[in-house]
C-alpha cells in the first residue's frame, strides 16, 4: 500500500515536472511563442516580468554561446538575439539566469533561397567505358552561408557529346550528390546543378581512354647491315582501348630486344596519337634480334624478328717495328667503303694461354693501330687475338 | 744508503710525473668528449612525432554504413583527430576570446561564425569554459574523391561554465546532436558547416550501486618502505602480502589505497602500474580483504579543458579493475574540499559531480564515495554518492555528536570514517606531543565509540614511516615528524601499544 502511494506520488511529481518550466512560474514568463525563425530574421525573446530583475539570457547555438542583457520595456524584458546567433541555422538553446532557471529552445531554419551552390566534383578525370564515375557533391546555401534544408530539390545536369541529362536529387545530410558515369567515348562531360532556380557554374570531367589493348609493332631501318652506326626505329601500331579510343598521349611503351646471345637491350618511347616510337643503334656484328613491346601491366605486342648482316668478312693485319705496331685495316664495309669511324677493334694479348691484356681502339678512317710497348710486354713470344665486327683473327707465337 | 734513497726519489719523481701526465690527458680527453657530445644525429631534423593527448572525451563510432565511398580506418582516424582538435581549439577560443588554432580546423567561411561570437563576447568580458564529455559519431557520407565527409555526432554531452567579468554566472550541461560537414583542406579535415539539430539540458541520473558497503573495519594502507609511492620501483608483492596478513590477523576486513594520478601516467594509464594495482587487489583477495580505491591522488587541477583527460584516466582504471572480487568501493578523490579555496568550490564540485557520473557509468556495481577531510563537508553531494565518508582527526569527545548530527542529515546512506588516527609524535619537535600510550588510549576510546554506534571505520595507518615525500605535508620537519608516527607498527617493525586496539574486540 505504501509502495503504491509512493508510486502515485512519484508519478504525480513527474507529471508536474514534464509541464514546461515556464508554466508554473509567477514572476517571469516567456511571451514569445514562436519557436522557429528564418535565418537573418531579427529574433527577440520577450518575457513578462513583474519584479525589477533584469537577468541575462544565456543562448547557445551550433557554433558557440553568449549572454544577452535585456532591454526593459514597460514590464517586458526584450532579449534581442545577436546576429552571430540568429544568422546560423540550428537549434538555439536558451536559459534565463534568474532564480527559477527558465529554459527552452527555438530553432533557426535556413532561408529557402539558394544564393550559392558550393560544388565539389571529383575525381576530375575518369575512364571511358561506363563503369568509372565521378561524384558531384553540392551544398546549396542561403545568403548567410547556411546549407538549405534536407529534401530540397537539386537538379543535376550534365552533357556529353549528343546526350544531355537532367536529374532531380533530394538533399540529404545537408548535401546533394550524384554519380556521373562515363560513356564508351573519351571527351569532356560538362556538369552543372540547379537549386531553387539558382544555377551553378559549369564544371568539367575529363573522360580518358580506358586501358590499352594489345598492339603490333614494326620497324624501319636504312639497311640491314650490322654497322654499329645506323639506327633502327621501332614503332607501334595505333594503340587503342577496348572502346576504340586512342590511348592518352604519353603512354609509355617499353621495347625489349633479345639478341642472339640472349642479352636484353631496352628502349622506350611514349605515344603520340596512339603511336610510340623508339630507336636503337644497329649492332656492330652479325646478329638476330627478337623484339617485343610492353605497356607495363596493361598490354603487349607480338614479338618481331630482325636480322643484321655482317659488314666485314675479313681484314688485313700488318706488323711493323718488331711487331710492336699492329695496324688493322683497311676495314671495308658492304660497298667496300671504309667503315664509319668508331667501329670497335680489340686486340687481346695472351701468353701461355693466359690473357695478359685486352686493348681496344676505335677505327679511324678505316684503320686501327695498336702499339705494344716494352714496359707492358717485354720481349717474348705472345699470341695476339684481333677482333672486329664479329670477325676474329689469331696470330700465335708473335715475337715481340 | 744514499744511492737507494736517490733511486727511490727518482722513481717517485718519474711515477708522479707519469701520474700527472695521465691526469692531464684524462682531463683533456674528458673535456674533448664532453664537447663532442650533443644531440643525437637522428634528432637533427626534428622528425620525431610529439603527440600530446590534450582532448580525450568518450567517443564511439557507429558501425560504418555510409553513402558514397567506403571509409578506411586511417582516414577515419585522421577525421576523428581533427574533429576533436576542432572542439579543443573552439573551447580555447571561447575561454580566452582569441582565435588561435581556429584556422586549422575550420574552413575560411566557418571560421567567421566563431570569430563573430568571440567578437560578441570579448567586449562584454564573457568567457566560456567548456568541454565535451561524450561523442557518438555516425559517418553519413564520404565523397568519392575522399575530400568531403558528413558526420552526425549524436548526444554530445557539453559542459560549460559561463563567466562574466570573471564571475561564474552559469554552469550548464547540454546534450546536443550535431550535423557536421568536413572538407579535407591542406591535410586537415576542416569543419565547413556545423548545425546543431537537437539540444536539451542534460542531467545524469544514476541509480544506487548494486552492492552496498557493509561493516567496514579497515585501515589505510601504504607499505612501510614506500609510503605515497606504492607502485614505484620499490613495489614488492611479498611485502604487501605479508602486510595484508598482518591486517587480516589483526581482525580487520578492508583497506583503503590510493591511485596517484600522475604516477599512473595521467590520461595514458601505464600498463605496468595497472598490473601492480591488480596484483594488490589479488593479494587482498587472497587474505579476504576488501579494498577501497581512492582515485586522483596528488591531483589538483580540475580545469574544465582537462576533464576529458581525467575522465579517460578514471575510465581506464575503473574498467580494468571493476570485476576484481576484492574491490569494495570507489573513493573519487581524497579530501577534495581542501581545494575549495584555491580552485573555487563550484569548479571542484562540478568536477566531482561529473567524475561520479563517469565512474558510475563505467562501474554500476561498486558504491562510490568521496573522502571528505572533515565532517562538515560530509553532506556535500550526498545525493550523488552511495555512501558518505569523511576523515576525523579532531577530538574524539566530539565524535559522538558529530556522528549523530550527520546521521540526522543523511538518513538513508551508510556513513564511514575512512581516516582517523593519532600520531605518537612525542620527540625533538614535539616535546609535549602524544606518547605511544596516548595513542593506544585514543584508539581504545575510538573503538569503543565505533562499537556502540556501529560506525564503519578505517584508521590511519598501519606503519610508522621513515620518509615522508614533501608533496604530502611539505618540508617542515615538525610536520613530517608527526606524519611519520601515525602507525600501529613502529619504524623498527615492532607493534606499538595501540596495535591492541586496531580493531573492535
Amino acid at each position: 500500500m505504501i509502495l503504491k502511494h509512493t508510486y502515485l506520488l512519484l508519478f504525480g511529481w513527474m507529471v508536474l515536472l514534464s509541464v514546461p518550466s515556464y508554466g508554473n512560474n509567477g514572476t517571469i514568463e516567456l511571451i514569445t511563442k514562436t519557436t522557429e525563425f528564418e535565418a537573418g530574421q531579427a529574433i527577440t525573446l520577450k518575457f513578462s516580468n513583474t519584479d525589477n530583475a533584469t537577468p541575462s539570457l544565456y543562448v547557445s547555438n551550433s557554433y558557440g554561446a553568449t549572454l544577452i542583457k535585456p532591454e526593459k520595456d514597460s514590464g517586458i524584458l526584450n532579449y534581442l538575439i545577436p546576429q552571430s546567433i540568429s544568422n546560423k541555422t540550428g537549434v538555439v538553446h536558451w536559459k534565463l539566469l534568474a532564480n527559477n532557471s527558465l529554459s527552452g529552445a527555438f530553432s533557426v531554419i535556413s532561408k529557402q533561397k539558394a544564393t550559392s551552390i558550393e560544388t565539389y566534383l571529383g575525381p576530375p578525370s575518369i575512364q571511358a567505358g561506363g563503369t568509372d564515375y565521378s561524384m558531384l557533391v553540392v551544398i546549396p546555401t542561403d545568403y548567410l552561408d547556411n546549407p538549405l534544408a534536407d529534401s530540397t530539390k537539386v537538379i543535376v545536369k550534365h552533357q556529353f557529346l549528343d546526350n544531355q541529362n537532367k536529374e532531380v536529387v533530394l538533399m540529404n545530410h545537408r548535401i546533394a550528390y550524384k554519380n556521373i558515369y562515363s560513356e564508351p567515348k573519351t571527351g569532356r562531360i560538362l556538369v552543372s546543378s540547379e537549386c531553387l532556380e539558382f544555377n551553378s557554374k559549369e564544371y568539367t570531367v575529363n573522360v580518358l581512354p580506358a586501358i590499352p589493348t594489345d598492339f603490333d609493332i614494326s620497324y624501319s631501318r636504312n639497311h640491314d647491315y650490322a654497322d654499329g652506326n645506323q639506327i633502327t626505329t621501332f614503332s607501334t601500331s595505333i594503340i587503342k582501348d577496348q572502346y576504340g579510343n586512342l590511348v592518352s598521349d604519353g603512354t609509355y611503351v617499353d621495347f625489349f630486344i633479345t639478341n642472339r646471345s640472349n642479352h636484353i637491350l631496352k628502349t622506350s618511347g611514349t605515344t603520340i596519337n596512339g603511336i610510340a616510337y623508339a630507336k636503337m643503334i644497329h649492332p656492330d656484328h652479325e646478329d638476330q634480334w627478337s623484339v617485343k613491346a610492353f605497356i607495363e601491366g596493361m598490354a603487349e605486342s607480338k614479338p618481331i624478328q630482325l636480322a643484321y648482316k655482317a659488314i666485314i668478312s675479313d681484314f688485313n693485319v700488318q706488323f711493323s717495328e718488331n711487331s710492336r705496331t699492329v695496324t688493322i685495316g683497311p676495314l671495308q664495309s658492304f660497298m667496300h667503303q671504309m667503315v664509319p669511324d668508331g667501329l670497335e677493334v680489340s686486340l687481346s694479348v695472351f701468353q701461355n694461354d693466359i690473357k695478359l691484356k685486352t686493348l681496344t681502339k676505335s677505327a679511324f678512317e678505316g684503320y686501327a693501330t695498336f702499339k705494344l710497348d716494352t714496359n707492358n710486354f717485354p720481349s717474348d713470344n705472345y699470341t695476339l687475338k684481333i677482333e672486329t665486327a664479329g670477325v676474329q683473327k689469331t696470330y700465335t707465337n708473335v715475337k715481340l | 744508503m744514499t744511492g737507494i734513497n736517490k733511486n727511490i726519489l727518482r722513481s717517485v719523481l718519474v711515477l708522479s710525473y707519469i701520474a700527472i701526465i695521465a691526469l692531464v690527458l684524462f682531463g683533456i680527453g674528458s673535456l674533448y668528449s664532453y664537447l663532442n657530445t650533443g644531440a643525437d644525429r637522428s634528432t637533427m631534423l626534428h622528425t620525431e612525432i610529439k603527440k600530446i593527448d590534450q582532448y580525450l572525451p568518450k567517443l564511439e563510432w557507429a558501425p560504418l554504413n555510409n553513402e558514397g565511398r567506403p571509409m578506411d580506418e586511417q582516414t577515419l582516424n585522421a577525421l576523428q583527430n581533427d574533429y576533436l582538435d576542432a572542439w579543443y581549439v573552439q573551447h580555447v577560443a571561447y575561454k580566452t576570446n582569441t582565435l588561435a588554432g581556429i584556422e586549422d580546423y575550420y574552413t575560411e567561411s566557418a571560421r567567421e561564425n566563431i570569430s563573430a561570437l568571440v567578437a560578441e563576447n570579448k567586449p562584454k568580458h564573457i568567457a566560456i569554459e567548456g568541454t565535451t564529455l561524450e561523442h557518438h559519431l555516425t559517418l553519413d557520407f564520404f565523397s568519392e574523391d575522399g575530400q568531403l565527409a558528413v558526420v552526425t555526432d549524436k548526444n554530445v554531452i557539453e559542459f560549460k561554465r559561463v563567466f562574466e567579468n570573471d564571475t561564474l554566472l552559469l554552469e550548464t550541461t547540454e546534450q546536443s546532436t550535431y550535423k557536421i560537414i568536413f572538407l579535407l583542406e591542406d591535410g586537415f579535415w576542416r569543419i565547413r558547416h556545423k548545425i546543431k539539430e537537437v539540444s536539451k539540458a542534460y542531467k545524469t541520473k544514476f541509480g544506487p550501486a548494486n552492492t552496498e558497503v557493509t561493516e567496514i573495519k579497515g585501515i589505510n594502507y601504504y607499505p612501510q618502505a614506500s609510503p605515497w609511492d606504492m607502485y614505484g620501483d620499490k613495489f614488492d608483492a611479498s611485502i604487501i602480502a605479508k602486510d595484508f596478513k598482518i591486517i587480516k590477523d589483526a581482525g580487520l576486513n578492508s583497506i583503503r589505497i590510493f591511485v596517484p594520478y600522475e604516477d599512473f601516467g595521467k590520461a595514458n594509464v601505464k600498463a605496468e602500474k595497472l598490473t601492480k594495482l591488480k596484483t594488490v587487489l589479488d593479494l587482498a583477495e587472497a587474505e579476504n580483504l576488501k579494498v577501497v580505491i581512492t582515485l586522483f591522488d596528488f591531483y589538483g587541477d580540475y580545469s574544465v579543458l582537462n576533464w576529458t583527460l581525467n575522465q579517460h584516466h578514471a575510465k581506464t582504471i575503473v574498467k580494468a579493475v571493476k570485476d576484481y572480487p576484492a574491490l569494495l568501493a570507489w573513493d573519487i578523490k581524497n579530501e577534495p574540499n581542501l581545494d575549495f579555496k584555491s580552485r573555487t568550490k563550484a569548479l571542484v564540485l562540478a568536477w566531482l559531480d561529473n567524475m561520479i557520473a563517469l565512474v558510475k557509468s563505467t562501474d554500476t556495481k561498486h558504491p562510490v564515495t568521496i573522502g571528505w577531510s572533515n565532517a562538515e563537508s560530509a553532506t556535500i553531494l550526498k545525493d550523488e554518492l552511495d555512501f558518505i565518508s569523511f576523515h576525523y582527526y579532531e577530538d574524539l569527545e566530539d565524535l559522538e555528536d558529530t556522528y549523530k548530527n550527520l546521521k540526522l542529515e543523511i538518513t538513508n546512506k551508510p556513513i564511514a570514517i575512512t581516516e582517523f588516527g593519532m600520531s605518537s609524535n612525542r620527540g625533538l619537535w614535539h616535546p609535549f606531543g602524544n606518547s605511544e600510550d596516548d595513542q593506544a588510549a585514543y584508539y581504545k576510546q575510538a573503538q569503543a565509540l565505533f562499537k556502540s554506534y556501529h560506525m564503519p571505520f578505517m584508521s590511519w595507518t598501519l606503519y610508522d614511516f621513515t620518509k615522508i615525500p614533501k608533496e604530502v605535508v611539505g618540508r617542515l620537519p615538525w610536520r613530517k615528524q608527526t606524519q611519520e608516527h601515525f602507525g600501529f607498527i613502529n619504524q623498527n617493525g615492532e607493534t606499538k601499544p595501540a596495535f591492541k586496539y586496531i580493531s573492535k574486540e
